[in-house]
């Protein structure tokens, strides 16, 4: 009887555990989100994301994805990975790090914030959209695990503060700058005709136009006005930092405004593999149990004692 | 505390407690409540340092072996176990709630087991019910409830150490005034821990069932209700004893001390709250907290002033009282200096998921309190065994 019944809820659980796994698969397969190389996001296919590492003195990264995605997945693929807080879980994006910047290393680092509780609103990563067409920043309404952004949009995110009235912490790159201006996918193995980038808006700072092209190197700098220069996808394992520093002196053939601000290097970051993770060793833990239980004999013992002597 | 020190310099002979050991060991005494109290504090300010499950398991071990070492005979010191059952309680409902209101998962994360979903609608967006839980967000679930854990469990290690009654003496004189509240306050932990000890031997003697739910709504309202009557019968006869007694204070001074003490009590709050939100003004943050304080102290002084008291059987503030208190603040100091160790060692990655390490430093200032357990004089062994043991720690 009790044999029937334990049989039973056995199988019971069996099939529970089966169809949860199985619906985590089903749910985990098809949303298919992947990492592309920047030339296959078009105005309406692919999102755009862009990260601003500039606090730390870095460029602004931005990489493009496939679309059923959400705006978490995007940046946990192709090299992007987050760090959530001990208090809200991975949803709240409390660092970020891209295995091309600096090996992988997350910011803020953990000497910054250590990510235990939500990070103040003075200095934290905030998320931005801009939807196909937009020229203008809209403040995330959700996180990044809910928002789900639309095919041809940007995502940005910015490290700083804001405030509530929206005057402060507002991004310094407009989304014309880190958008694909291109209507056709380009790049992939032979990189076709790529002047069909619609015209830029008067109003954007197109920065600092090279005026030779870099060394035929595996990381690309490309300046806004020419967003689609040709890539070589195959080379972009290896991103480097190296290679984003061109020099932001006042352009002097700029084709933008004479406010050419040395702002934010705009720097494309290929999908790349993810940065390696060392599990770290076991044994701290194995010597902490060990002096646990050496602490807890001593107690039994004294404990003993002090009955025998009473 | 200049108060205690002073009376224990003027009554230097009279000794409470039995006669010397021979053999050379100390002098069975117990220690000030304060010391006790301080060094649980300290622990506990020290524990709210890290998130690394490592050194809060030291932390654990080390106030088990003290309180083994140093606990009295006393009711209240054997409730060390009722203080766990806490811990556990908050450890258990943390990691719950934050498999219930998934907090989502990622493809790098080691998927467990799944709860249903419950869908929300798009407005309500925020909050997800149910869906795939994974092994790193329960385990960061649990170092957090074991944070909160440990701290609960240093200030039941206060408890359980320190005498609640004699630590209401050294109150300062201002409170008096809230005589009642105080005492209430101070002692209603320790006699919740008394009351379910005597609840439960009473239905052991009346052979009724002393396990399971039917049992525990037996046993919660005789505890509630004589833990809250024992902790007024405590306020009245303190009362009685003339603690918030007026005195001979004019009714102006008296206002003048109340005044302060709120003036004092807002000032601090709005430093507090000014030091932890970054976007507030500077003003906000010491300033407003020194200005407090001072207030606070002044008030303090003016209502203790006119208070005048002598006290029987004073408790002795000697080098044990300032050793233990000692090694508790310098382990909570060494944990918050930051030197000799890596800060981010105190709040170990959990996603992605690694083995946390152990920083010597941290675990060598957690050591540190331990040895507050041979530091503090060995307690007063119970004098017969044949006299029931409330009788003979019954203090005053």
């Amino acid at each position: 009887m009790s044999g029937n019944r334990f049989v039973r809820a056995v199988a019971r659980t069996a099939a529970a555990l089966g169809l949860t796994v199985a619906a985590f698969a089903a749910t985990a397969a098809p949303a298919g989100a992947a990492p592309q190389p920047m030339g296959q996001c078009t105005t309406t296919s692919g999102v755009v994301l862009a990260v601003d590492f500039s606090h730390w003195g870095g460029p602004v990264y931005r990489s493009c994805g496939t679309t059923p995605t959400t705006g978490y997945e995007l940046l946990n693929q192709g090299g992007w990975a987050t760090t959530g807080t001990g208090h809200d879980g991975p949803a709240f994006i409390c660092r970020i790090g891209y295995s091309g910047y600096q090996g992988g290393k997350q910011y803020p680092t953990p000497q910054q914030d250590d990510c235990v509780l939500t990070p103040p609103a003075s200095a934290y990563w905030s998320y931005w959209h801009a939807n196909p067409g937009q020229n203008t920043w809209e403040y995330s309404q959700l996180g990044a695990m809910l928002y789900k952004p639309k095919p041809g949009s940007v995502d940005l995110w910015i490290f700083g503060g804001t405030n509530v009235e929206g005057t402060e912490g507002k991004p310094t790159v407009t989304p014309g700058q880190l958008r694909a201006n291109n209507t056709q996918p380009t790049g992939g193995p032979a990189p076709k005709d790529t002047r069909t980038a619609a015209p830029l808006p008067p109003n954007v700072n197109t920065g600092p136009r090279p005026e030779n092209p870099p060394p035929t190197g595996p990381p690309m700098t490309t300046t806004p006005s020419s967003p689609t220069a040709p890539q070589n996808p195959s080379a972009s394992a290896s991103p480097s930092e190296s290679a984003s520093p061109t020099p932001s002196a006042p352009p002097p053939s700029s084709s933008g405004p004479a406010v050419a601000a040395p702002g934010p290097q705009v720097v494309e970051a290929a999908p790349a593999a993810d940065a390696k993770h060392d599990a770290g060793s076991y044994l701290p833990a194995v010597a902490t149990g060990a002096l646990v239980l050496l602490i807890g004999a001593a107690a039994v013992y004294a404990a003993k004692r002090r009955r025998r002597t009473e | 505390m200049p108060r205690t020190t002073a009376s224990a310099q003027a009554a230097k002979p009279p000794v409470s407690g039995p006669a010397p050991d021979t053999g050379g060991r100390r002098l069975p005494r117990t220690l000030h409540p304060v010391a006790w109290w301080i060094w649980a504090l300290a622990l506990a300010t020290a524990v709210s340092r890290t998130n690394n499950p490592l050194l809060l398991f030291l932390v654990l071990a080390v106030l088990g072996y003290v309180i083994t070492m140093r606990r009295t005979e006393a009711p209240w010191a054997r409730g060390f176990k009722y203080y766990l059952y806490l811990a556990l309680t908050v450890v258990t409902i943390r990691v719950t709630f934050r498999a219930v209101f998934a907090t989502g998962i990622t493809p790098r994360d080691h998927f467990l087991f799944s709860l249903p979903h419950i869908p929300t609608p798009d407005w309500y967006a925020g909050i997800q019910l149910g869906g795939p839980v994974s092994l790193e967000a329960l385990l960061s679930a649990a170092t957090d409830g074991l944070r909160l854990a440990c701290m609960l469990c240093c200030i039941g290690a206060a408890n359980t150490l320190a005498n609640p009654k004699r630590a209401l003496r050294v109150l300062p004189g201002a409170l008096y005034e809230l005589g009642v509240a105080v005492t209430v306050s101070l002692s209603v932990a320790p006699q919740l821990v008394q009351s379910v000890q005597r609840v439960h031997r009473a239905k052991r003697l009346r052979a009724g069932r002393s396990k399971g739910l039917r049992a525990l709504r037996g046993i919660i309202v005789p505890v509630l209700e004589d833990a809250l009557e024992r902790s007024l019968r405590l306020a009245a006869a303190m009362d009685s004893r003339g603690y918030g007694r007026a005195g001979t204070a004019t009714r102006r001074s008296r206002r003048l001390t109340g005044a302060l003490m709120l003036l004092g009590m807002c000032g601090l709050c709005a430093g507090a709250y000014g030091l932890l939100d970054a976007t507030a003004p500077k003003l906000l943050g010491l300033p407003a907290m020194g200005a407090g304080a001072v207030l606070c102290f002044a008030g303090l002084r003016l209502g203790g002033r006119r208070i005048t008291r002598t006290s029987y059987r004073p408790d002795p503030w000697r080098f044990a009282e300032w050793a233990v208190a000692g090694c508790g603040v310098l382990s909570a100091v060494l944990l918050f200096a930051n030197v000799g160790f890596n800060a981010a060692e105190l709040n170990p990655s959990i996603y992605p998921l690694s083995w946390p390490t152990l920083p010597l430093v941290p675990a060598a200032a957690i050591l540190l309190a331990g040895t507050a357990g041979f530091l503090a004089p060995p307690p007063a062994a119970p004098t017969r065994a044949a006299l029931p043991p409330q009788r003979t720690e019954e203090p005053k």
